[in-house]
């Protein structure tokens, strides 16, 4: 590790993608995620890389696509109506298998909304957001350090997985500034790239032609190429699934489902709680597809705990994949707000207290 | 030593600097020791943590808040109000000006230049060497020759705000100050002071601090934490 300095966190995801061996990125700016590109201006020139500002977000999604079926690491960053344009390339990029990683540091919605911060593209991010079966592997930080380590380690995913991944941020994570390290570079090629990249047959050594494609026009086919998406889906939820329990240890009468920064407005009313007397434990999902289905029923199911709340800053997104994963075994309650005002610790432990 | 401005002091530096914490600390510092201030926000690039966060606790103890309209308070639009031009033709005992980081931000201030003419500005370049792009003392110096640039005002001295806010260790500051000590002598510019967050104050060794300390009750806070208590 290096030593720590103070980033925005648009710009640390920037500094990741650089330190994780991608040199390609191309954007369109947008508020709260403009620093990524003003960053990146500067510093990739500084390490021979480059930075393409497209003609908009659908463009910028096609760029990512051709730079991927070429085989070269790439990413781009936006905020929510600049990732709904991009949504269309998604789905090709996921229908042709190719590694792509796409940052999308939430504002309010829907349409423009605002530009405070927001976790309303919940939905958009794990159940689809493009057209067709396909699934981003999506991560979603709680700080600058882990929006640094999940950049790092979406590359890799997306090669190991060969589709696209998504860091799911809210506003908050893009504008605030914290102390970071930085992992030592990786500065790795992906080793997989044969499998995919349109690179010429000669250079690889290979007879066999790659083609970059989405289309499958017999049903057989198209069916066998589903089946082969859900394949990976399945294999992400079996070994890529991320959480992060907090004050699970003790007899809590109301288990917490918080994600992002709001996961950290619920730690502070957690830990004023418990000296109150109050136990309150939580799961922070750290993917967010893959759902953490089992950490959260376990812990949801514990004799002492009565009830689970999904605190989210939307209207109810996450609370249903909380439902869904504990069947009815446990009252399920939601609680959030999506205009930008993030809810104080306060406000949590309000809420906490009237369901205990 | 303390820390004695008054007039007209705009405070610029490159993106993430601290400009804003500065500002807000400083006018507090100030009205507490009996001046009239008021400060505006001339920040018409940053969408989050601006001074218009701290328009409340400011307000109480007295200091005049210049902001865009309320209906454009949360809209990322490049707004100046026109009560900026009168606070400048019209300066408080202290007027701060808080502008938007790197040259970018400071160009809003060449909109300024015509209410400027006559006066005499300090003009404060803010740097943390614990930021990207201000890590080097030559980092520095290029950022203040593009935001003289943009802005068409000289830089007339310089504060130290090394920090990485509550990673920051006394030996930080330390040698924070003897960072911009040395950029204060290659620039030939004084080094107006440093600052330090309140809980370090006692552990900092004096000594090697060239200037005056500002204290910092840190105001940009995220929501799970609180504010600092302005107190005298």
């Amino acid at each position: 590790m290096g030593k720590k300095i103070l980033m925005k966190g648009n710009e640390a995801i920037g500094e990741a993608a650089i330190r994780a061996g991608c040199l390609n990125y191309f954007a369109y700016p947008i508020t709260p995620q403009s620093e990524v590109a003003e960053y990146l201006v500067k510093r990739m020139p500084e390490v021979g890389g480059v930075f393409v500002q497209g003609e908009s977000e659908v463009a910028v999604g096609y760029m990512i696509f051709g730079a991927s079926g070429a085989g070269a690491r790439v990413f781009t960053t936006s905020s929510s109506p600049g990732v709904s344009l991009m949504s269309e390339a998604i789905s090709y990029i996921a229908g042709a298998q190719c590694p792509a990683v796409f940052v999308n540091i939430i504002r309010g919605g829907p349409g423009l909304g605002g530009i405070l911060p927001s976790q309303g593209d919940y939905f958009q991010a794990t159940k689809g957001g493009g057209h067709g079966d396909y699934h981003m592997l999506v991560m979603a930080p709680a700080s600058v350090q882990e929006a640094v380590e999940m950049v790092m380690l979406a590359f890799p995913l997306a090669e190991k997985y060969r589709n696209p991944v998504m860091i799911l941020g809210d506003g908050l994570i893009g504008q605030m500034m914290e102390p970071v390290e930085f992992p030592d570079d990786l500065r790795t090629e992906p080793t997989n790239k044969d499998s995919w990249a349109t690179s010429g047959m000669k250079s690889r050594g290979s007879t066999e032609r790659n083609l970059v494609k989405s289309l499958y026009l017999d049903p057989t086919q198209l069916n066998d190429h589903n089946l082969n998406l859900k394949a990976k889906y399945d294999q992400m939820k079996a070994e890529e699934v991320r959480y992060e329990p907090y004050n699970t240890d003790g007899d809590y009468k109301i288990l917490i489902v918080s994600f992002g920064t709001m996961s950290r407005v619920c730690r502070t009313a957690i830990d004023f709680l418990k000296e109150e007397g109050i136990e309150v434990g939580m799961i922070r999902p750290q993917t967010v597809f893959p759902f953490p289905d089992a950490p959260i029923r376990d812990a949801a199911v514990k004799e002492s705990c009565k009830a689970v709340i999904s605190i989210e800053m939307n209207m109810g997104q996450m609370v249903e994949d909380v439902e869904r994963c504990l069947k009815g075994q446990r009252p399920v309650h939601w609680y959030g707000k999506c205009g930008g005002d993030v809810p104080t610790p306060e406000e949590i432990m309000e809420v906490i207290k009237e369901r205990l | 030593m303390d820390i004695n401005l008054g007039g007209i002091v705009i405070i610029v530096g490159n993106y993430g600097s601290g400009k804003t914490e500065v500002a807000v600390n400083l006018s507090v510092h100030q009205r507490l020791a009996g001046k009239e201030v008021r400060i505006g926000d001339l920040d018409l690039v940053n969408p989050y943590f601006r001074t218009r966060e701290a328009r409340k606790p400011l307000a109480d103890l007295g200091i005049d808040v210049v902001l865009p309209p309320k209906q454009y308070m949360h809209a990322d639009l490049p707004i100046l109000t026109p009560e900026i031009a009168g606070m400048i033709r019209r300066p408080s005992e202290l007027t701060l000006l808080d502008a938007g980081g790197d040259d970018v931000g400071a160009t809003v201030l060449s909109a300024l230049t015509d209410h400027l003419k006559g006066k005499t500005p300090h003009v404060l370049q803010v740097v943390n060497p614990f930021r990207p792009f201000t890590e080097s003392i030559e980092g520095c110096l290029k950022i203040r020759s593009e935001i003289e640039a943009a802005s068409r005002l000289l830089v007339t001295g310089i504060v130290g705000n090394a920090n990485l806010i509550d990673d920051t260790t006394a030996q930080d500051i330390e040698n924070g100050a003897e960072f911009v000590r040395d950029l204060a002598e290659k620039s030939g510019l004084p080094l107006v002071f440093i600052t330090a967050e309140k809980s370090l104050m006692p552990k900092i060794d004096k000594e090697r601090i060239p200037c005056p300390i500002l204290t910092i009750d840190r105001q940009l806070v995220p929501p799970w934490k609180k504010a600092g208590r302005f107190s005298p």
